[in-house]
């Protein structure tokens, strides 16, 4: 299992797009203003499925802001808020607000979210130090003890990557309903197998009056909610990962979470400015994010390396990578509903608009691209599972780097990295600070142990057909 | 300085709220927190009854929730005063609309009527809930038995019942008791000379002897007794024994107070004095929530009166571990004094009284029900169930006609529970000589309707031989700075208990850690959820479970 880059929580990105920030967001009123955001997009006009054209203009939108360099006028920093995702106040006001370890640390999404496009990763300089932001929200110090140092992840194809999860948790609650009528019904406990989509999440047992046993679940949270997101695969949602990152790098707080509704403020950071990003602003954002168009498996033109790389695909199956890194997983549909199904409060969920909306990314002229199965299913390229699997031992522990777990998820454990894109995305690791596939390979422990192993016994000539295969897998520019 | 301003604002909510036309507009825009829509549909949900009754029933009239035939969804049995108490099974679904079913009860009238309170327990531990009946005469144990049956346990259990005019109830297994002690409070003693002023009967504890079976034949006297009409057992000191608290009603006590007695195992109960930094207070005490508003352990008590509430906090000024008391019942706008809507200005009349976290925002609200006496003019006629929610510097504010709770009935007795077990809590209250109103909680109101709230969790304890549903048990809730506490208590509320999922909002946490104090003071590893889900968590295991409906 190849472990590379996945940022952390970062939606940031550095301005890599050439067009100055405030050139295609909507205008300002005042063309002078300071304030990068122009007029905020309001959530009541985004109802249903909307047209190509409205789709288009809303991805403008989430364009014009994810590259926007926020500034004080629309509140950026968070002088009195911490990091947290869980609204949550300082103790006592910042003296410095731009900090590159607690944050904020960037200036716009696309200060991090650049390589090698907007949307795409970033090198070392864009790592982010992820800390929960409870307990020593503020530190000065790269100590592993206060923060998890981590690199930041692309986001191409991310709207296919949510719709995978969506489908996958929507599948084992079915088998977990399931499950538990069998129980009801025979009186006796039912032991379920959690397979989706040829993953295998362990099983649960489900007792005849309603208790489910999760003792025996595999590399998911006990909700049975994929959250494919992020390095630790912690998040669920682009539109959580959005309102987390706009606080956590930004001090820009979407009032769907720091709002009035649910801190009591409508300024909950005390930087002067109220309801800095609305839910129609999000929502922008996240269709940007889920039309970015996938990475791709390119056909080399050199002979050689189409060769080398065919041969690589083989190795890649035969030592098990593939185990983890699944070539592709099928998706059913490409309708993607913003606010999505699984979300929690302090993330917009269905209902809480008047009507909600529909990005039906099959609009997008990449979907026409995407191959598909005998059954008509979406075949979506990314080389992962969606699962998170332990990936240190005590032989080759370099990925076990990190002193705090996260979310419940312990320190050594991460979500598969998906691999397209990769060639496109170094440096690797979840740090960055491996910057060729051979090395990250190497370290990788614990459950991809076997295949690691087996990666440093085969021939030297298999091992570099491999990295020409991955060498194949690049973000279009 | 944050509760001088929220005094400020309080003070202008009630300028505008004693207005002749008490803006909602106003009050809406003051609050930012979401309205539940409670709407009243006993009619449909299946539910027809009344408490009823002369002067004896101008008190009591109480609810009890709890799980009868081991599907989990809260089921409801109701006293009638002179009408019997009746059974209700919970039938609900994922319908739009909760529904009970009448079940007939094989038990006399002679011990269904006269019945003025009722409160869940598991009595003998045998895993099916007990109720325990008070009554204008002698009290009365139904043991519960598979599938909502229930059987007179006044002989199998020695106990005796008594012939007082009981209105509260509390219990609590005393360290290493095979079964609880219970404590009964009685009201006034009709037959003393000079009845009914001055002539409170004294209240009662009894525990329990033997270890195979109940017996609670020997009952203490708790004297003098004032006349209560709410009690409950609290750890008010964190000492890990609780405390008896009374609530009593200074109508028709003389020379009278709020009471609280300490009752340390084996040992005679003792009332806190002056000495011991106990103040006087004289209330129309009609009911106790407890709640644990700032989470620091020590709760917060609302009583309920004629006129004020009061909302007691322990007084940090004062000297360690001396109960003694401040009223902030004003600073925090919880007073809720008159009726808040309506042109009648005369006092309010407060009884059943809780606290819970109708919109799951994380905060403690606090329900009150209300109503007159009877035809008492000195007091508000109109006197609507009030819904305060809470907010985030420590204040109420008034949602009750917002959400649809204020209909012109006399409340009395209610519970809180979530009967559909949506997430929500839903809200029923026993109202005298009129329907009971069940309010099922739709979600926040909003101009289109309503949207769900925030997000929740509903906790169940368990742990073998006695005291199997842990009750005294204290749940941490924790997400990131943030802790909510609850208690399992059998008590207190005005004649109406609750026995089941213990519901705790989380406002916009999506996951927390559980730890628990189990009654014998022994912490729990912390167990770590996801929030909206039903957590069964089993004294000795790792790892929580989930249950699902």
């Amino acid at each position: 299992m190849l472990f590379r880059a996945l940022t952390a929580v970062g939606l940031s990105f550095t301005l890599a797009t050439a067009a100055p920030a405030n050139a295609q967001q909507a205008a300002h009123p005042e063309p002078w203003s300071e304030a990068a955001v122009g007029s905020h997009v309001d959530q009541e006009m985004l109802q249903g499925v909307l047209t190509k054209s409205q789709l288009q203009t809303l991805i403008e939108q989430g364009k014009a802001l994810f590259v926007a360099k926020f500034t004080t006028a629309d509140g950026v920093g968070r002088p009195m808020a911490t990091q947290a995702i869980i609204p949550t106040k300082r103790k006592r006001p910042l003296q410095q607000s731009f900090q590159r370890l607690p944050g904020t640390d960037s200036n716009a999404c696309s200060s991090c979210h650049n390589d090698p496009i907007a949307g795409g990763a970033g090198d070392f300089v864009t790592n982010v130090f992820v800390s929960e932001g409870f307990t020593n929200a503020d530190f000065d110090t790269s100590d592993p003890q206060f923060s998890n140092e981590r690199n930041t992840n692309h986001l191409m194809g991310a709207g296919l990557v949510e719709l995978l999860a969506r489908e996958m948790t929507a599948d084992l609650h079915a088998q977990r309903t399931d499950a538990l009528r069998a129980a009801r019904e025979t009186g006796a406990p039912v032991t379920v197998q959690l397979v989706t989509k040829g993953i295998d999440f362990g099983k649960i047992i489900a007792e005849p009056d309603g208790i489910v046993d999760l003792a025996a679940i595999d590399g998911i949270d006990t909700d049975l909610v994929i959250r494919p997101f992020s390095q630790k695969g912690v998040i669920g949602s682009l539109r959580q990962f959005t309102v987390n990152a706009l606080n956590h790098h930004h001090g820009i707080q979407a009032t769907e979470r720091f709002g009035k509704r649910w801190t009591g403020e409508a300024d909950f950071d005390e930087d002067g400015v109220a309801d800095e990003l609305t839910p129609g602003d999000v929502s922008a954002l996240v269709a940007w994010q889920a039309t970015r168009k996938p990475p791709v498996e390119i056909e080399p033109a050199n002979e050689e390396w189409r060769q080398l790389s065919k041969r690589g695909f083989a190795v890649f199956a035969d030592i098990g990578c593939a185990d983890c890194h699944r070539p592709s997983l099928p998706l059913n549909g490409l309708r993607f509903s913003d606010p999505g199904p699984f979300d929690a409060a302090g993330t917009l969920r269905p209902g809480e608009s008047r009507q909600d909306a529909v990005y039906d990314l099959a609009l997008t002229e990449w979907a026409k691209l995407l191959p598909r199965d005998e059954n008509d299913a979406i075949l979506v390229p990314l080389f992962g599972d969606l699962k998170r699997h332990k990936i240190a031992d005590q032989q080759v522990s370099a990925l076990g780097n990190e002193l705090l777990g996260q979310r419940f998820v312990d320190r050594d454990v991460f979500m598969t990295s998906e691999l397209w894109g990769i060639a496109s995305t170094g440096p690797y690791g979840h740090r960055g600070d491996l910057t060729t596939l051979d090395e990250i390979i190497r370290v990788h422990g614990g459950d991809a142990r076997q295949s690691r192993d087996r990666y440093v016994a085969i021939d030297e000539e298999d091992r570099i057909a491999l990295i020409a295969f991955l060498k194949t897998l690049v973000i279009e520019q | 300085m944050k509760y001088f301003q929220s005094v400020l604002a309080t003070g202008s909510l009630v300028i505008s709220v004693s207005g002749v036309h008490a803006g909602e507009t106003d009050m809406h825009q003051q609050l930012s927190s979401d309205i539940p829509v409670l709407g009243e549909q006993a009619a449909a949900a299946g539910i027809d009854h009344h408490y009823r009754g002369p002067w004896e029933y101008f008190v009591g009239g109480g609810a009890a929730s709890f799980d009868c035939n081991g599907d989990r969804f809260p089921d409801l049995m109701l006293a009638g005063g002179t009408d019997p108490t009746q059974l209700f099974v919970n039938t609900s679904n994922a319908t739009d609309s909760l529904r009970f079913e009448r079940r007939p009860l094989a038990i006399g009238d002679a011990e269904l009527k006269n019945v003025t309170g009722i409160y869940p327990i598991d009595i003998d531990n045998d895993g099916h809930r007990d109720v325990v009946l008070l009554r204008v005469g002698r009290n009365v144990i139904l043991k519960g038995g598979p599938d909502c049956s229930f059987t007179s346990a006044n002989r199998a259990f020695s106990f005796d019942g008594g012939r007082a005019w009981t209105t509260g109830f509390a219990a609590t297994f005393e360290k290493d008791a095979p079964f609880p002690s219970l404590a009964f409070g009685n009201y006034v003693d009709r037959s003393a000379p000079g009845s009914p002023w001055g002539t409170c009967h004294d209240n009662i504890l009894v525990r329990p002897e033997g270890r195979e079976q109940p017996n609670y034949s020997a009952a203490e006297a708790l004297s003098p007794g004032y006349c209560a009409l709410s009690m409950i057992f609290t750890d008010w000191n964190r000492s890990g024994t609780p405390s008896l608290r009374i609530t009593n009603d200074r109508h028709y006590y003389r020379d009278g107070e709020e009471q609280m007695w300490r009752v340390d195992p084996g040992k005679a109960p003792r009332l806190y004095r002056r000495a011991d930094g106990w103040k006087r207070v004289n209330i129309w005490g009609m009911g106790i929530a407890e709640g644990d508003i700032d989470a620091d352990g020590y709760p917060e008590y609302a009583l309920t009166s004629m006129g004020d509430t009061k909302l007691q906090t322990l007084d940090t000024e004062a000297e360690e571990g001396r109960p003694v008391y401040r009223d902030i019942a004003f600073e925090r706008n919880a007073t809720a004094h008159r009726p808040y809507t309506g042109s009648d200005l005369k006092p309010s009349t407060g009884w059943h009284s809780e606290f819970a976290d109708f919109n799951n925002d994380g905060l403690l609200d606090l329900f009150i029900a209300k109503g007159n006496v009877e035809k008492m003019p000195d007091f508000a006629d109109f006197d609507p169930d009030n819904l305060l929610l809470g907010q985030h510097d420590g204040t109420f504010i008034e949602a009750g006609h917002l959400s649809g709770i204020d209909l012109d009935r006399r409340g009395r007795g209610a519970a809180v529970a979530d009967f559909d077990l949506d997430g929500n809590l839903d809200l029923v209250v026993v109202n005298r000589e009129a329907p009971v109103s069940v309010f099922h909680n739709r979600g926040g109101r909003t101009d289109w309707g309503t949207r769900p709230l925030g997000n929740w969790l509903q906790i169940e304890l368990q742990q073998d031989g006695a005291n199997r549903n842990a009750v005294g048990a204290t749940i941490l809730v924790k997400s990131g700075n943030e802790t909510r506490l609850r208690k399992i208590q059998t008590g207190g509320g005005h004649a109406s208990g609750h026995s089941g999922f213990i519901h705790v909002g989380t406002g916009v946490a999506e996951r927390a850690q559980i730890r628990v104090q189990w009654p014998d003071g022994e912490w729990s590893p912390a167990y770590r959820v996801f929030a909206n889900n039903f957590v069964i968590i089993r004294r000795g295991e790792a790892t929580a479970k989930y249950w699902y409906r």
